[in-house]
């Protein structure tokens, strides 16, 4: 298959070339069939100011079967499974076309990034989040951004490295609901897994008992 | 040197100088001895957009014929070109035209080629080269309107006449077909799959007008065909893609080996077959050929279940999947429930339901949902309103009185609350017995649910008691 291999090394080029696209590609060892890519995250959204990078494996049948890609940086983003960097994107499954490029499909992922898809997630907590506050969803995306993909904040708060990560908000809740049910007794880091997994923020709050929450905790 | 020799010299010159800018210009279109003052013009006609062109079939003089042959309708982007021999005297372009010595198109198509020529003459003016003018005159097709050739209701139509029309008409068809595969041919393309261009004999344009190279497509169709996804066999524009445009099989035909098409044939026809609802595979397990609904049965008259295989002649119905039961005896009952509740869960409207009702027919499948309904109802009333005999599984609606039975059927004494069997010998002891969960309620039960009733019942029971 060495029209494989031209087309691959053709579109390397063509990344290294255009400068004006942001979009960069680099192998990743010998093999120009495991790639990482990266590219900025897109303006006016949670993710300005991130640098994001992508694993990209190249099929043998590529280009007619789609390329394999997942996001190695971690992202806040529903299509986007927040454990293991798996992308939701119909291109990269039954809509991939031999047409599309390793930079077009790049770009799919950036705006992919700007466009959400809630009702069709990868990761259903994140987009419960999304669905029920959609302000408190894009802080806590802005803050992965931050501490994952070098956002803005992180060069300002530089001095306080990776040990304080602020696991309340990397899980998108908020610090008095978590200190409230810590001071039962439970557990800092079974109460976040809990709440999270509840969806215990915005308008669902008055809708989950406390009742239910310690009962969860007591299950846990 | 004279002043006609003067003349002669310029005329050479601008002759020369005309043949050289012509060279360039139309290189494929001209050929000359110009030392012997002889050009040849081969002037393809090139309409552009295509336009109508009606070929009307040409009567000889007086002679009236009775079984007019039919006039054939095309729509053309080119005309046959037009083959001029010309002789280029000393004098041209200052003291004379460039005579023509023949002038005809190819396939014979222009019957007016006298007037043709009078009017290229006409175009000649002292001094003046004129090949180049006459080229695009008849290039654009400038001259049809001219020579009269447009229709006078509208002169978007050119017409021909021609003695006959559908001879001349498939000349006209043909060699625009194939300067349509020449110039596709001549021209480079760029191939979006393997992203280099390639010359247009190496490429396919397809009937949504992408182009992609041959060898890319073939790779492309090939792995879909080997491994069965016959629905990606088509143009690889993602648009497309997401429109599901399949290639046609001329199309397929042009791209991968015979077998390879031979393979998508069958593919395809699979897919097909299994997209249809109203197909069932027959029920003979070495046999499972695809039996198709027969096409002239009437709904509603039973026949529709009917299905007969085409290869084992094993008749069946198409409803319960058993050996057929005739017309008018019903599928057993599981089997029709299974369709009804398959229906209801369904959404009013939805995909499912249609498929259902093509599958079965709509008026079988709304009969089996009413069908379904009452006896659902009847099973209600019967649960809400009866109780069993214990003792022969009839069901029984008391209307008034106790609740110790006496089954008229079997005999059985029971208790219409709870339907237990009770002792003949001493029946109430059931309702008088403390701690039993019937104690105390020989008159009240729980029919209808209806509480004000009940209350009456009790007051009624403690009125005895007084």
């Amino acid at each position: 298959m060495d029209a494989r291999l031209r087309r691959v090394n053709k579109e390397i080029t063509d990344c290294k070339n255009d400068k004006s696209s942001n979009i960069r590609i680099e192998l990743v060892g010998d093999s120009p069939f495991h790639l990482k890519g990266s590219f900025p995250g897109p303006q006016e959204t949670p993710y300005e100011g991130g640098n994001f990078d992508v694993d990209i494996v190249i099929p043998d049948s590529y280009p007619f079967q789609p390329v394999k890609m997942k996001f190695i940086t971690k992202v806040y983003h529903p299509n986007i499974s927040s454990a293991s960097g798996a992308i939701c994107l119909d291109i990269l499954k039954d809509a991939w076309s031999p047409v599309l490029t390793l930079k077009s499909t790049m770009i799919s992922l950036q705006s992919l990034l700007c466009s959400p898809e809630p009702n069709d997630p990868q990761d259903a907590e994140v987009a419960k989040h999304y669905m029920t506050s959609k302000a408190s969803f894009e802080e806590t995306a802005r803050y992965w951004t931050e501490i994952y993909a070098g956002g803005p904040g992180s060069k300002a708060g530089k001095g306080v490295s990776i040990g304080v990560r602020d696991e309340v908000a990397i899980a998108g809740l908020d610090p008095q609901h978590v200190t409230r049910f810590e001071s039962l007794g439970f557990p800092r880091g079974q109460v976040i897994d809990v709440l999270r997994r509840l969806n215990y923020r915005g308008a669902n709050v008055p809708k989950i008992t406390d009742d239910r929450i310690v009962e969860e905790l007591l299950k846990a | 040197m004279s002043e006609d020799d003067e003349d002669l010299e310029a005329c050479r010159g601008m002759q020369q100088q005309e043949y050289e800018v012509l060279e360039s210009i139309y290189p494929e279109c001209i050929s000359s001895q110009i030392r012997a003052g002889l050009l040849k013009l081969d002037v393809p006609i090139e309409l552009g957009d295509p336009r109508p062109v009606k070929v009307e079939p040409q009567e000889y003089g007086s002679v009236q014929r009775n079984d007019r042959t039919p006039s054939e309708s095309l729509l053309l982007s080119t005309l046959p070109p037009l083959l001029l021999q010309l002789s280029l005297p000393p004098g041209y372009p200052i003291t004379g035209p460039p005579e023509i010595l023949s002038l005809r198109a190819a396939h014979l198509w222009l019957s007016k080629s006298a007037q043709l020529q009078t009017k290229l003459i006409d175009q000649w003016q002292s001094g003046e080269p004129v090949l180049y003018n006459w080229i695009e005159y008849i290039r654009t097709g400038d001259f049809l309107s001219d020579l009269g050739m447009l229709s006078r209701e509208d002169d978007t139509i050119i017409q021909i006449y021609y003695p006959a029309p559908h001879i001349l008409a498939s000349l006209l068809q043909a060699h625009e077909t194939s300067s349509k595969s020449l110039e596709f041919a001549k021209n480079s393309y760029p191939c979006s799959i393997c992203l280099t261009s390639l010359k247009g004999s190496r490429c396919l344009k397809l009937s949504c007008d992408h182009i992609f190279c041959r060898s890319c497509l073939e790779d492309f169709w090939k792995l879909c065909i080997e491994e069965g996804d016959v629905g990606r066999v088509g143009c690889a524009d993602p648009d497309c893609v997401k429109a599901g445009r399949e290639a046609k099989e001329e199309e397929v035909a042009r791209v991968v080996s015979e077998e390879g098409l031979r393979r998508w044939r069958w593919l395809r026809e699979k897919r097909n077959l299994e997209r249809d609802p109203t197909i069932v595979h027959c029920l003979m397990e070495y046999c499972q050929t695809p039996v198709p609904k027969p096409a002239d049965v009437e709904e509603g008259t039973g026949w529709e279940r009917f299905r007969q295989c085409p290869k084992c002649s094993f008749s069946f119905c198409a409803f319960c999947r058993r050996t057929w039961h005739g017309p008018i005896t019903g599928c057993p009952i599981a089997h029709s429930e299974k369709i009804v509740l398959q229906y209801l869960a369904a959404d009013e409207g939805s995909e499912e339901r249609e498929y259902l009702e093509k599958k079965f027919g709509r008026n079988n499948v709304i009969r089996l949902v009413k069908l379904y309904e009452e006896e659902q109802a009847n099973k209600r009333w019967l649960e809400a309103s009866t109780v069993a005999c214990p003792g022969c599984e009839i069901h029984v609606e008391k209307n008034l009185g106790c609740n110790h039975m006496t089954c008229w059927k079997c005999g059985q004494h029971f208790c219409y609350r709870c339907g237990t069997k009770l002792q003949p010998a001493d029946p109430y002891r059931h309702f008088s017995t403390p701690g039993q969960p019937c104690y105390y309620k020989l008159f009240d039960f729980q029919a209808e649910g209806a509480g004000r009733a009940e209350e009456g019942l009790v007051g009624i029971w403690a009125d005895l008691n007084h």
